[in-house]
């Protein structure tokens, strides 16, 4: 009966672990999403999704999970992150505003960092502080130059969250490059060797036109973590040399190999699912559905030299007129002996126009000179939401303290006409700027009338000087204002909508493009040129006034000083000079001479005579102690 | 008597162990720090040097958390760059010094002299990751290479501000007292980079600059496809001589030196070795642009195991040789017996720290005999 006892026990111990790892197992999850321009280019969106399960259950050991960020969530409380790497601009009129790809991809240049943090408020700047530089170290990036409180800000309701604890800030100026890219690689468990991320060939990602590189980290209470991924690179298909009828209106064919340089995709066994989608925008196929009858176009209009393994029809809105297209390649499906080359033929041109946002936003300087200006944000509007309501606007904008912004001097433009503010904002939040201290941040909410066509927004500023050594080397370039985002929180950003429940076949990539969002842009990072000294002039004017002095006061002094008649007597005295004091100066001079020679060879580095001294003087007194003991 | 005797051995043994514990510090570990302190476009050629550098002593072996690379500019995915994401330092574009594999810790608008200071000298702020900071101990070997425009004492970083001859002497010179490195290689590329060394006083430091003063250091040739010259003659001729080494190629640092033909580098490399000790026929250049360690066979592993343990809880440095052989090994241990039977020795040897070991040791030897002489003289007068 005992012996039952135990075994039963050792049965449920040994069984316990294995349960708890199949419920709560670190899961990585790979998908490439790739889709044809409206401008002759070609988007690749790259997904990688880790996700650890609560802490608890597995103590501070992953399997699959990075451990940096797990200890990076664990040490500064992170409960949201998103931290962007970009170089480019994004094309929002060509490449899409208002879909949930363009949406949360597009991303201002340089780097963008923001985070909520979960710990008390007196605390949240130190804590952004030291994440800022354990950032840095763990992106080779300067992120650490936001650690500085002029950098960063909290915004309060003009950004997407609402917690107090939320802190931003962002770089436009960072550069980004491979080795941004290396330690981000590092973070997925297959690293570039093999899976999806082995496509990414480094000249071919940078030369393109636009590359984003984002982290976004998700944390729970429990200490569950979901980290996403993303790289999104707009990259221009070279014209295959195969072509014969070289129409100038034809879409360039691609294929994996042509773009990446890369044979083929292969999978990370790592991952639970591993995926490519291709993607055929709802405007495309409106396009391909008057070419020819439906179902049999897909044909007639293009080629696929690898069959999908699936195909779905998702509905960009519930309200569109034609579904989206989406070919599903499932790497796990192809084996490894029969690599696949993924592209796209087409046959016939064709032109569609993509996704829009209500109003297309840029941002603008006016004014010149280096003493004033203005910054202009314009809206204008692209007609695409017919709606007989006002749209509301959200303007959250940072400036840096350099460049003083007189928020009085607000003035808004409907139309060509100026419009009394009142009437038009409904909320507005200021943080003028301290010098040296922290930036101006302006959170603005806008109620703009329907049926509108263009709205501007035009503020003042001033110039500031800055310390001598607070100059960057390349201060003649100009000085950066970070991007301002442009929100319409009225607006949800066209998500994926199946009509046919297949929630069993989700991957993590296709669950990302239904999560809900609310349409936003980027605007412009302005380029301002402040005065700036000339730095060699210091030296010039140090050395020009200090030979001025010298000159001044040497002469000054001679002629104040210089008395003619006393020189003349002792010259006159000195020539009479008697034997005596001649005789007695040799003699001195001969003596100091003789007592300075023993001196060099006793000064020699071996021999200290200072030590040496010492120790003699301790040697006797311990020799007289003795002698005096002994004695007695 | 027996007291001022006992006294005396004392004081001697511990001189004794003072002098050959700080004589042999085993070197155990190798850094590299590689420094482009040159902003802007037609600079270039200072990227590819430090990345020449960089892409070899990583061939050689060091590994990338052990080398603090600091580019003052990107070049690599400038604008005016023809080829993103690639560096050459040769027209034939056969190596792509960035690869797909680099770290790069310190970059643009962070390359200040004061970053390049505080990474020597082990000061910085609480904050900073440890990627960034320089983690050598006393056992390490380091390289310093150094490329950008320097004139008479100074090196300029980044068109902005200069690091001085004294600066540079300075920061050695506490590196040195904080045993943060056991041998030190100055490598320099830049006009009149020889004057760069004229402060240095440390010991244990070697210095090579790749020009004297009055001297200009040019650049090798220019790629007409990049627009800019892409390397200098000094890196140029050290990569090429480093080309035909592996890591078990054991050529030495004189034979890297006489390489160096002054018609080639239009200008005269200098080499400033008053400070270092070992000659140099006998250093592999792997003790420094590699990281090669001898593997010291041992009988039993368990043993060496050991004798490490009882290493790290000792204060004193270790003995080097420790578990290379038997009896050396038994020979340490008898070391550590006496050292144990002696009184407050932690005090003693703080305040010996401080000074010099060989000097002590002289000082020590010349007081024990002649306090030995007088005290037998004394002892055999007051006796009769």
């Amino acid at each position: 009966m005992k012996r039952i006892l135990l075994f039963l026990f050792l049965a449920v111990v040994l069984c316990a672990p294995i349960v708890v790892s199949e419920e709560e197992a670190e899961t990585f999850a790979e998908g490439l999403f790739l889709k044809p321009l409206p401008d002759r280019k070609l988007l690749a969106h790259f997904h990688f999704q880790s996700q650890a399960p609560d802490s608890v259950a597995n103590g501070r050991h992953h399997r699959v999970f990075p451990k940096a960020v797990a200890q990076l969530v664990n040490k500064f409380q992170i409960r949201e992150l998103e931290l962007s790497f970009t170089q480019g601009r994004w094309d929002y009129e060509r490449w899409g505003s208002s879909d949930s790809l363009s949406n949360p991809n597009a991303k201002p240049p340089g780097v963008e960092l923001w985070a909520d943090f979960n710990v008390p408020i007196d605390q949240v700047d130190v804590t952004w502080k030291s994440l800022t530089h354990a950032l840095s170290g763990l992106f080779c990036s300067s992120i650490n130059f936001l650690e500085s409180s002029a950098a960063y800000t909290t915004p309060h309701w003009g950004f997407n969250s609402n917690s107090s604890n939320v802190r931003y800030g962002a770089l436009p100026r960072e550069a980004v490059c491979t080795e941004n890219l290396t330690p981000w690689l590092k973070l997925l468990p297959c690293r570039d060797k093999t899976g999806i991320a082995s496509l990414l060939d480094r000249p071919s990602i940078y030369k393109g036109f636009y590359h984003s590189q984002k982290m976004q980290l998700h944390s729970t209470h429990s200490g569950g973590i979901l980290l996403d991924q993303t790289l999104t690179v707009v990259l221009q298909p070279s014209e295959s040399t195969d072509n014969l009828v070289s129409d100038p209106l034809l879409q360039p064919s691609w294929s994996i190999r042509s773009l990446f340089r890369k044979k083929a995709i292969e999978r990370c066994v790592l991952a639970k699912s591993s995926v490519v989608y291709l993607e055929i925008e709802n405007g495309l196929v409106a396009e391909l559905e008057k070419l020819g009858s439906i179902g049999s176009w897909g044909k007639f209009g293009f080629e696929l030299p690898v069959t999908p393994s699936r195909i779905l029809k998702p509905a960009m809105n519930m309200d569109a007129p034609s579904p989206s297209l989406l070919y599903e390649y499932n790497l796990i499906k192809y084996s490894e002996t029969k690599p696949i080359d993924l592209g796209l033929r087409w046959k016939v041109p064709f032109s569609w126009s993509c996704s829009k946002a209500p109003f297309h936003a840029r941002r603008f300087l006016m004014g010149s000179g280096n003493e004033r200006g203005s910054i202009a944000i314009s809206l204008q509007s692209t007609k695409s939401h017919y709606s007989h309501l006002n749209t509301k606007v959200v303007v959250f904008q940072i400036v840096p303290w350099y460049v003083r912004v007189y928020y009085h001097t607000l003035k808004i433009y409907i139309d060509g006409e100026e419009h009394n503010m009142s009437s038009v904002v409904e909320k507005m939040q200021v943080h003028p700027s301290e010098d040296k201290l922290s930036p101006g941040t302006m959170e603005l909410m806008l109620i703009l009338p329907y049926g509108i066509q263009s709205a501007v927004l035009t503020i003042d500023f001033d110039k500031g000087f800055l310390h001598i050594d607070d100059y960057p080397p390349d201060a003649n370039q100009g000085f950066d204002i970070p991007s301002a985002i442009i929100s319409f929180p009225d607006f949800q950003a066209s998500t994926y909508f199946f009509k046919e429940k297949s929630a069993e076949k989700q991957t993590p990539l296709l669950l990302k493009f239904q999560e809900k969002s609310t349409v936003q842009s980027y605007t412009e990072v302005l380029l301002v040129p402040l005065t700036t000294p000339d730095f060699s002039m210091p030296y010039n004017v140090i050395t020009f006034t200090c030979t001025v002095l010298a000159l001044y006061f040497g002469s000054l002094l001679n002629v104040m000083r210089r008395r003619v008649d006393e020189e003349h007597r002792l010259l006159s005295q000195a020539k009479k000079q008697g034997l005596i004091p001649l005789l007695f100066s040799k003699l001195s001079l001969k003596f100091r001479g003789e007592r300075l020679e023993p001196a060099p060879s006793s000064d020699s580095t071996f021999v200290n005579p200072k030590l040496l001294l010492k120790v003699f003087v301790v040697a006797i007194a311990a020799v007289l102690w003795h002698y005096f003991l002994n004695d007695r | 008597m027996v007291s001022l005797l006992y006294c005396v051995t004392c004081a001697f043994l511990v001189i004794l162990v003072v002098g050959f514990a700080s004589s042999s510090t085993i070197h155990n570990n190798n850094w590299a720090v590689l420094v482009c302190t040159s902003r802007f476009w037609f600079n270039y050629r200072h990227m590819a040097n430090t990345l020449s550098l960089y892409r070899t002593v990583k061939r050689l072996g060091i590994p990338d958390e052990r080398i603090i690379l600091m580019l003052a500019d990107d070049m690599a995915c400038n604008a005016r760059n023809n080829y993103p994401a690639q560096v050459f330092n040769n027209e034939n574009h056969q190596l792509n010094l960035y690869g797909d594999n680099v770290e790069v810790d310190y970059r643009g608008y962070e390359v200040t002299v004061d970053n390049f200071m505080r990474v020597l000298t082990g000061r910085h702020e609480t904050s900073v990751p440890r990627s960034k900071r320089l983690l050598s101990d006393e056992g390490s070997h380091i390289l310093l290479y150094m490329t950008g425009h320097g004139g008479d004492e100074f090196l300029k970083f980044q068109d902005n501000e200069e690091l001085q001859s004294h600066d540079l002497a300075d920061a050695v010179k506490q590196m040195k007292e904080k045993h943060r490195f056991k041998e030190l290689l100055i490598m320099v590329d830049t006009c009149q980079a020889a004057t760069l060394f004229s402060q240095l006083q440390s010991p244990g430091v070697l210095a090579i600059g790749s020009s004297l003063k009055g001297e200009n250091s040019y650049s090798h040739h220019l790629d007409s496809h990049i627009g800019v010259s892409v390397v200098d003659r000094f890196t140029f001729y050290t990569l090429a001589f480093f080309e035909k080494l592996t890591m078990y190629s054991n050529a030495s640092l004189n034979s890297l030196f006489n390489s160096y033909k002054p018609n080639l580098l239009m200008s005269t490399a200098y080499y400033r070795m008053d400070l270092y000790e070992r000659p140099l026929n006998e250093v592999p250049v792997t003790n420094f642009f590699g990281s090669v360690m001898t593997t010291i066979h041992t009988d039993s592993a368990y043993k060496g195991f050991a004798s490490t343990i009882t290493k790290s809880t000792d204060p004193v440095k270790d003995n080097g040789d420790i578990f290379s052989k038997d009896d050396k090994h038994e020979e340490g241990l008898q070391n550590r017996n006496l050292k144990e039977q002696q009184c407050s020795f932690h005090v003693w040897w703080k305040a010996l720290e401080k000074e010099q070991g060989d000097v002590f040791i002289k000082y020590g030897l010349i007081s024990m005999f002649a306090i030995l002489g007088l005290s037998t003289l004394l002892s055999a007068k007051s006796t009769n």
